[in-house]
């Protein structure tokens, strides 16, 4: 979380968008063809993330076969730590 | 006795000795014996122009000469031991003629007094008489000290008549009288002689003596005319002797006076060769007017001078190809040779860069070379080279040969001479740093200067920074250049341009001539184009430093060579005072996301405020007592005032007090930020931080907008579809997070306050629709159990009980509106348990009802009663006496029991 004092000196930056979704629900695309859906609970300027209530979608391509549709798997977990260089993209608008 | 034509009068005492070297052009000229008699009479010849001379002018030749004096003098002479021997030579040469000039004839009569100036020429031309005067001038040059010491060489016995002129300068003394013994003096004794007399003589009392290599080079005309030692003027030592300062200023001019001499001296030899005797005769004659006109005139020996050089233009003057080589060589002592050839080499380039076409004669025979006669008329079409055109102190005309000197106007002779000192300093210089010419090819420099328009064309930042050194170091070039523009910049891309224009105009105008080279051409038209692209690009680039897009994040910026460009330039709000409120704007097309953005901007600036205000408070400073000094109670009024500006902060960030636009689109940014989960989290912990007006004047705000709360719009229920788990988790949130903030405000708050907060539930929102949600019964709950337990006891004053009826009237009204829902104010179906608000809400209603509002109460909620309690002995033992102690929360607050029903 960012400093209690004097917050409003600092220029806005693009993590400051990122704050806008602190305790929502976010998106978040990671390397690997991982997506997960969460609240976000807390994140740093390496896009180290802490998300609650996270629903993890991990696509599996067949490796011989690239027309096949991408097996799909979908994890729950109550609170996850992702590490920020894997991290693509975080949105606040899920992707429905 | 005769051989060859020789003079049979025996060895001349005037020649040179046998062990000189022969003069090699002692003997051509005899080839022009034969046109002799019909040539070139000087009286005949004379035209009379020297009479229109101006001779009285010389006052200021000692200004004209003698300006580089101190200069001249502080160079020291010990290295030129080559110009001391050449002064030697000279001076040896001078005393055999001075010596011979003694029983000489006359000057004034020069023909008949002109002996055969060999045995070959018996009679020459009669100009000859002119000559001697050239070893005169070269003592007038200031020269003449210096022979002093050797004057006993080869003619050592001419030192008496030496004596009579040379004696007057004070340098002299040392070498005044030289031991008789010394008859030649070799290279090594002279050197050291020269060396043990600077040493004495340091510093020398007069300038004359310290003359430099260039005047010492003038000695060696002398030689040119060793053979006419009989014609010296007797004149000569007298003019001398007074030592006029004007004498020695013509060294210090070597720019002017030394060239001038080395024309001559090369072409007076060039008369010998020639076979056609009439132009002879302005060769002979002018270089004594040069030497001479230094001087002022000293009566007898002037109108000839004058006479002479009148006629010079006149005559006609064939090419002549010029021998400079041959012209040294028959100096007379090996001395004299070896120190001239050490010597040649520093002026040799002077007269190459003064003249070019005179460099073109010296090495070859073969092309004439272009007489200055026959230029001079036609003036500015010589280009004998770039420094003849120069110079904006003389417009003169063009004076390519000594002779015309004489024939200028004092004015102009000062300015000629000044022009041409100038002049050949500049060449000097031009020819030292030319060494380096050529190193470069034009493509090299086009490339270099490409590089540097880039760089000027793109720097284009602003200077404002008044700091001139970090501007200078900035860009050094540009800075010295617009200075000497004087064009200050004020628009950073107007200088550019102007400097691109003027340069490619320049440019272009430089290499207008010199089309001819195509890769020249090509690196020009490519680096015009180049700088035509530049200006162009400049002046398309918008005037302002960065682009706002709409919607963007940030501001796109330009860059340039000082500013480079920022890649992210976020425009930074001012959130102190109200930082997004400019983004609102109601008039905007609706747009969820940006008002979403803001709403959750707005928690997050709340946010800060209440972290702000939380860190601020652990810095509270020791609590007061009675003993507390000074220092502590300073820092209790700073935290407190600090604390003060945070809670204003905060409840300007809470925005309770926004403007409230009827029917807009947009919730009450207060509404909005308990919309969202974190907004609602916050409440807790700002309200421990606002007073009690604030908390109140939030909870009535809460209210009055009881609609627009997400926990209530959306929480709409109806038996068969139970609201969906985020509202019903926004719900949960909102009854731990903000119902404890709004049940302790109304707990504290005065039945007035309470009755004006239900008064705003009646008249500003749907009671029938707030009754069916959680939140919404348990605000009216709250309300009204308030309100109950501030009913006035009979004793109280009227005014309590004013306020009571005005208490019962609202809630009256809130019953009303609320009757005709309270069948659905319970959640889904009975088997749903989770209804004890409900049952709070209308036990709270009965005990505030009076007994006919009871009546109606209990017709309204009938049903559930009786439902809740048939499931309740359905249920365990447990869960039926939960579920029954709910309904029996109603059932007492209207006087009855469950156990009435079950029963």
């Amino acid at each position: 979380m960012a400093s209690p004092s004097e917050p409003g000196n600092r220029p806005d930056e693009p993590l400051d968008l990122v704050r806008l979704c602190l305790d929502e629900i976010v998106f978040v695309k990671l390397r690997g063809d991982r997506e997960l859906k969460g609240r976000l609970h807390a994140y740093d300027s390496h896009c180290n993330v802490v998300l609650g209530e996270v629903e993890e979608t991990i696509y599996k391509f067949e490796e011989d076969d690239e027309d096949a549709e991408p097996v799909t798997i979908k994890k729950q977990s109550e609170m996850l730590f992702v590490r920020g260089d894997s991290v693509v993209l975080i949105s606040p608008n899920p992707p429905s | 006795m005769s051989f060859f034509g020789f003079n049979d009068r025996g060895h001349r005492q005037d020649a040179p000795g046998f062990s000189q070297p022969r003069d090699a052009f002692a003997g051509i000229p005899s080839r022009g014996l034969a046109d002799e008699a019909e040539v070139l009479d000087f009286e005949e010849t004379y035209d009379g122009l020297g009479d229109q001379l101006e001779e009285s002018g010389d006052a200021f030749n000692d200004d004209t000469f003698g300006e580089e004096r101190l200069t001249q003098q502080s160079i020291g002479k010990d290295f030129d031991f080559s110009g001391q021997t050449g002064g030697v030579s000279r001076a040896i040469e001078e005393e055999r003629m001075r010596f011979a000039a003694q029983k000489a004839p006359a000057r004034l009569a020069p023909k008949p007094a002109s002996p055969p100036r060999k045995a070959t020429k018996p009679a020459k031309t009669g100009y000859e008489g002119f000559i001697p005067q050239l070893q005169a001038d070269a003592n007038l040059w200031g020269i003449g000290p210096k022979r002093a010491p050797e004057r006993a060489g080869p003619s050592g016995y001419q030192a008496a008549a030496f004596s009579s002129h040379a004696t007057p300068s004070p340098a002299q003394p040392s070498a005044a009288a030289p031991p008789p013994a010394r008859k030649i003096l070799s290279v090594e004794e002279v050197e050291a002689f020269m060396r043990a007399e600077s040493q004495q003589s340091a510093p020398p009392p007069v300038p004359v003596h310290q003359t430099p290599s260039y005047p010492q080079h003038m000695p060696e005309q002398h030689h040119f005319m060793p053979h006419q030692p009989p014609q010296q003027p007797p004149q000569q030592p007298p003019q001398q002797t007074p030592q006029q300062p004007p004498q020695q200023p013509p060294q210090q001019h070597p720019g002017f006076a030394f060239p001038s001499l080395q024309q001559h001296g090369h072409r007076q030899p060039q008369i010998h060769a020639q076979p056609t005797p009439p132009p002879q005769p302005t060769v002979f004659s002018h270089p004594p007017q040069i030497l001479q006109r230094p001087h002022p005139p000293p009566g007898s020996q002037q109108p000839p001078a004058a006479a002479r050089q009148p006629e010079l233009p006149s005559q006609g003057f064939p090419p002549q190809p010029q021998h400079p080589q041959i012209l040294q060589r028959p100096r007379p002592s090996s001395q004299v040779e070896q120190s001239a050839q050490r010597h040649t080499p520093a002026p040799q380039p002077r007269q190459i860069l003064q003249n070019p076409n005179r460099l073109s004669g010296h090495g070859q025979s073969g092309p004439p070379v272009p007489q200055p006669y026959q230029r001079m008329p036609e003036g500015p079409r010589i280009p004998t080279g770039p420094a003849h055109q120069r110079g904006p102190s003389y417009q003169g005309p063009i004076i390519t040969n000594p002779q015309q000197i004489l024939q200028l106007s004092d004015e102009d002779r000062l300015a000629f001479m000044e022009e041409d000192s100038k002049r050949a300093k500049r060449n000097h210089k031009i020819y030292l740093l030319s060494k380096d010419n050529g190193l470069m090819t034009p493509q090299d420099k086009n490339f270099i200067t490409r590089i540097q328009l880039q760089q000027l064309v793109t720097a284009t930042g602003t200077v404002e920074s008044n700091d001139m050194e970090s501007v200078l170091n900035e860009d050094f070039y540009y800075q010295v250049y617009s200075q000497i523009r004087g064009a200050p910049r004020h628009d950073p891309h107007q200088p550019a341009n102007q400097f691109a224009q003027t340069y490619l105009f320049q440019t272009g105008g430089r290499f207008a001539g010199r089309r001819n080279a195509r890769g020249v051409d090509n690196h020009m038209q490519r680096m015009e184009q180049q700088v035509q692209r530049a200006v162009e690009a400049a002046r398309a680039k918008p005037k302002n430093k960065q682009l706002v897009i709409e919607g963007s994040l940030g501001k796109i910026s330009f860059s340039n060579a000082k500013t480079p460009k920022p890649l992210l330039n976020i425009r930074r709000n001012d959130s102190n005072s109200h930082p997004h409120h400019p983004v609102r704007r109601p008039s905007r097309v609706h747009d969820a996301a940006a008002e979403r953005r803001v709403v959750l901007r707005n928690i997050e600036t709340l946010y800060n405020s209440v972290m702000e205000m939380e860190d601020h408070e652990r810095q509270m400073p020791p609590p007061l007592t009675d003993t507390s000094d000074s220092a502590t109670v300073q820092q209790h009024l700073e935290w407190r005032e600090k604390m003060q500006i945070l809670n204003q902060r905060i409840w300007a960030d809470l925005k309770v007090l926004e403007p409230f636009i009827q029917n807009s689109p947009t919730l009450h940014p207060f509404v909005a930020i308990l919309s969202h989960p974190k907004g609602k989290k916050v409440m807790p912990r700002v309200f421990r931080h606002i007073d009690e007006q604030q908390r109140v004047t939030t909870l009535t705000m809460i209210v009055a907008h009881l609609d627009s709360l997400d926990v209530i719009a959306y929480a709409l229920h109806d038996a068969s579809a139970p609201a969906p788990l985020a509202v019903r988790e926004e719900i949960e949130l909102f009854a731990q997070a903000v119902m404890p903030c709004l049940f302790r405000s109304v707990n504290e708050a005065p039945l007035n306050i309470i009755a004006g907060v239900l008064g705003l539930v009646t008249e500003r929102t749907t009671v029938s629709a707030i009754v069916c949600t959680k939140i919404g019964v348990s605000i009216l709950t709250m309300l009204v159990s308030r309100a109950e337990l501030l009913k006035p006891t009979p004793s109280a004053d009227s005014a309590a009980h004013a306020e009571w009826e005005q208490w019962t009237e609202t809630f009256n009204r809130l019953f009303d509106a609320a009757e005709p829902a309270l069948p659905f104010v319970f959640p889904g179906t009975v088997l749903n348990a989770d209804d004890v608000h409900v049952w709070q809400f209308l036990a709270a209603m009965g005990a505030a009802s009076n007994p006919e509002q009871q009546q109606r109460l209990v017709m309204g909620v009938k049903n559930r009663v009786m439902e809740t309690v048939r499931m309740g002995r359905t249920l365990p033992a447990d869960m039926a006496a939960v579920r029954l102690g709910h309904v029996n929360l109603f059932m007492h607050a209207i006087g009855l029991d469950v156990d009435l029903l079950v029963g």
